[in-house]
């Protein structure tokens, strides 16, 4: 039991849960490659990429809002709005006034939820629901409960067509985007401000940082991806619609809970993120080539999302430890050259 | 001790507004919409019409009942009401023609049931976040519902069931108005008389105190859930029977039509305040108002804009009224 006990509580374990997101990829693609064959080639990997681009982009966004200990539930709909500006524009506009247009909506939409949640202090689930049926009703009304197509099919065609033979301009744009962010959130002030807002926004605020204004910037900055999204999305397919991204919320919020980001706020990654993505893309793909049906695919994703949140209430309590790779890589060095010492933590 | 509901005697100067204002506004609002609706349309104030909003409201209402107690005990939300719901109208639809009507809507709502237990356990023993819980174990149930029934539209094989849930009772009260009647006074009645409606409050009002005076707090929490899902189920039951149809996304959307109810209610997401004639009142509110819209002409998808402003504004309300209090 003891034993049982020093495992769990090793750095070396503590280590693989940190790294989980890795570890969770890793194994995903070694399944898939063994079970699926073909599924590593270029060629697939870049559409299955493609396809989860607009939920990755809402995600982008999303993760910033979860780490501030805030949801949004309103990006599915934003995403259809922003869509339908750039495709119904497009006649008195042009087409890519319409689609900065689109753009321009998102950040409202965002703005709107910062004000909800932040003005007016509603509580961010509550306000996100709220914002979602409006902004998926005015859908309704702006387009009559029916989907239209844009002048020019043409147009699109250069947002869903794979760039130099590689990758499509989303897949590109969400990878950068969440590298960038990456680097923000561990690298800059205003980044390592916006987890000390999450995990407790008063003595944020008795420091000197403006918790509201991080909370309401990290609003309209996920309208913006999602406005993003919606454009891209629409597009790319010529066509907007009231009922696009009906579950790209929910899809979005699993992917950025399994890359480690928590919905209490004040720890998350935007590298977790972009992993939750990827697992989730590979996943879905490889499924769908051995023609597992979507609702066992939900039924996988389901369980992944529960034991990881599992996981992370568990073992999670453990502070003061330095898990940075070079710290484990630094302990695994030293006890291989004294195994018989056995070291000690600072409580 | 009237109302469990936090006191407020200790704030000395209190306005008007902020000592009364959450009391009677929803009996004011829904006041104001009999009158609105009265003036907008001569078919409004018929008990014909009255009578077609009760029984839409009913479904859902069962729902609402659980959902309270969620929302008390500082639950957050319970997002796997479609899923729960789903589970009760297939399993009741797949078994009617096997073991008979009755028996399979009872296998139906223990399943259900178990799916509250799961998210129980996972919330109030392991202490998990409830929103992404039960959006996780939601999508799982779903899924295991429509492998179950390989995805398809299940049809009912008992007219005679049907015809007594959309009977009425001495040709005037509608059975299911019955149903969600009975279901509402005594969710009311277990919040408001019972030791675990006290210990609901106590969880969700301060957890920590709670705890120290050897109140089981996870149980409360968990059960909460367990009642949920049960009831969510108990709702699917009765909408698969009345429709003799059901699908895998037969529950979709029930789940934020019960978090507006209870919200426009008035209850907070803060837990410890709250009950069910309140969250009832927020059903009743938005109930009525979707029915004038409708009587307007108004399409049922933009009604959406009215709820979300009203979802918006009944909170923004709540949270300036409690400022304006002294409390929080």
């Amino acid at each position: 039991m003891n034993t049982v006990r020093r495992a769990f509580d090793s750095d070396v374990f503590l280590g693989l849960v940190r790294y989980r997101v890795a570890i969770i990829l890793v194994a995903t693609v070694v399944i898939a490659a063994s079970m699926v064959p073909g599924i590593l080639e270029f060629r697939v990997l870049s559409l299955s990429l493609d396809r989860i681009g607009t939920t990755a982009l809402v995600a982008a966004g999303l993760t910033l809002v979860l780490i501030t200990g805030k949801l949004d539930l309103s990006g599915g709909a934003i995403l259809a709005l922003s869509g339908i500006a750039a495709i119904g524009l497009q006649e008195q506009f042009g087409q890519v006034p319409a689609a900065l247009i689109g753009l321009g909506v998102g950040v409202l939409a965002g703005a709107v939820n910062g004000f909800l949640v932040v003005t007016l202090g509603i509580n961010s689930l509550v306000a996100t629901l709220a914002s979602m049926l409006f902004f998926r009703a005015l859908c309704h009304v702006l387009t009559d409960s029916r989907p239209f197509s844009g002048l020019d099919p043409l147009f699109g065609l250069a947002v869903s067509r794979p760039i130099a033979g590689t990758f499509t301009l989303r897949t590109i744009l969400f990878v950068a985007l969440l590298v960038i962010l990456h680097v923000w959130l561990t690298r800059a002030v205003a980044g390592r401000n916006l987890f000390a807002v999450g995990s407790n926004p008063a003595s944020a605020e008795a420091s000197g940082i403006r918790s509201n204004g991080y909370v309401f910037g990290t609003f309209v900055f996920a309208g913006f991806t999602a406005g993003a999204a919606g454009v891209i999305q629409s597009l790319s397919v010529n066509t907007g619609s009231p009922v696009f991204g009906e579950s790209t919320s929910l899809l979005a919020i699993a992917a950025v809970v399994i890359g480690g980001t928590r919905l209490e706020g004040g720890r998350g990654s935007a590298l977790g993120t972009l992993g939750g993505l990827l697992v989730m893309a590979i996943l879905t793909t490889a499924m769908e080539f051995s023609n597992v049906p979507a609702y066992i695919q939900s039924i996988v994703t389901g369980v992944i999302l529960l034991l990881l949140i599992l996981l992370d209430r568990f073992v999670s309590g453990k502070k003061g430890r330095d898990l940075s790779l070079t710290a484990l890589l630094r302990s695994l060095r030293e006890s291989r050259r004294n195994p018989e010492t056995e070291r000690t933590h600072a409580p | 001790m009237s109302a469990p509901t936090v006191s407020t005697d200790r704030v000395v100067k209190q306005g008007f507004l902020a000592r009364y204002g959450t009391q009677f506004a929803m009996p004011a609002g829904i006041l104001v919409l009999l009158v609105v609706g009265t003036v907008l349309s001569d078919r409004f104030l018929s008990v014909g019409n009255l009578t077609n909003v009760l029984i839409n409201m009913s479904i859902v209402g069962i729902i609402v009942v659980g959902m309270t107690f969620v929302f008390v005990t500082r639950g957050m939300a319970d997002l796997s009401v479609p899923a729960t719901l789903a589970v009760g109208g297939l399993l009741v639809l797949m078994l009617d023609d096997v073991i008979g009507t009755w028996p399979a809507a009872l296998i139906g709502l223990a399943v259900a049931t178990f799916a509250g237990l799961v998210n129980g356990l996972l919330i109030g023993y392991a202490g998990l976040n409830p929103v992404i819980t039960t959006l996780a174990s939601g999508t799982i149930v779903l899924g295991i519902a429509q492998a179950f029934v390989g995805g398809v539209i299940v049809y009912g094989e008992d007219p005679a069931a049907k015809d007594f849930l959309t009977g009425r009772l001495f040709d005037v009260v509608p059975m299911i108005v019955l149903i969600f009647a009975v279901v509402a006074v005594l969710g009311h009645l277990v919040l408001s008389r019972t030791v675990f409606g006290r210990w609901t409050y106590a969880v969700g009002g301060n957890p920590h105190a709670t705890e120290a005076s050897a109140v089981p707090v996870r149980r409360v929490k968990a059960g909460a859930f367990v009642l949920t899902a049960a009831l969510a189920g108990f709702a699917g039951v009765l909408l698969g029977i009345s429709l003799q149809a059901a699908r895998p996304g037969i529950g979709a959307g029930y789940e934020f039509d019960a978090i507006t109810a209870v919200v426009v209610g008035g209850v907070s997401l803060l837990g410890g305040s709250g009950s069910i004639p309140r969250a009832i009142g927020g059903l009743l509110f938005v109930q009525l108002l979707t029915n004038i819209l409708t009587l307007q002409g108004v399409p049922s998808e933009p009604q959406g804009m009215v709820k979300g402003a009203l979802i918006a504004g009944a909170v923004a309300l709540d949270v300036y009224l409690r400022r304006r209090g002294g409390r929080e």
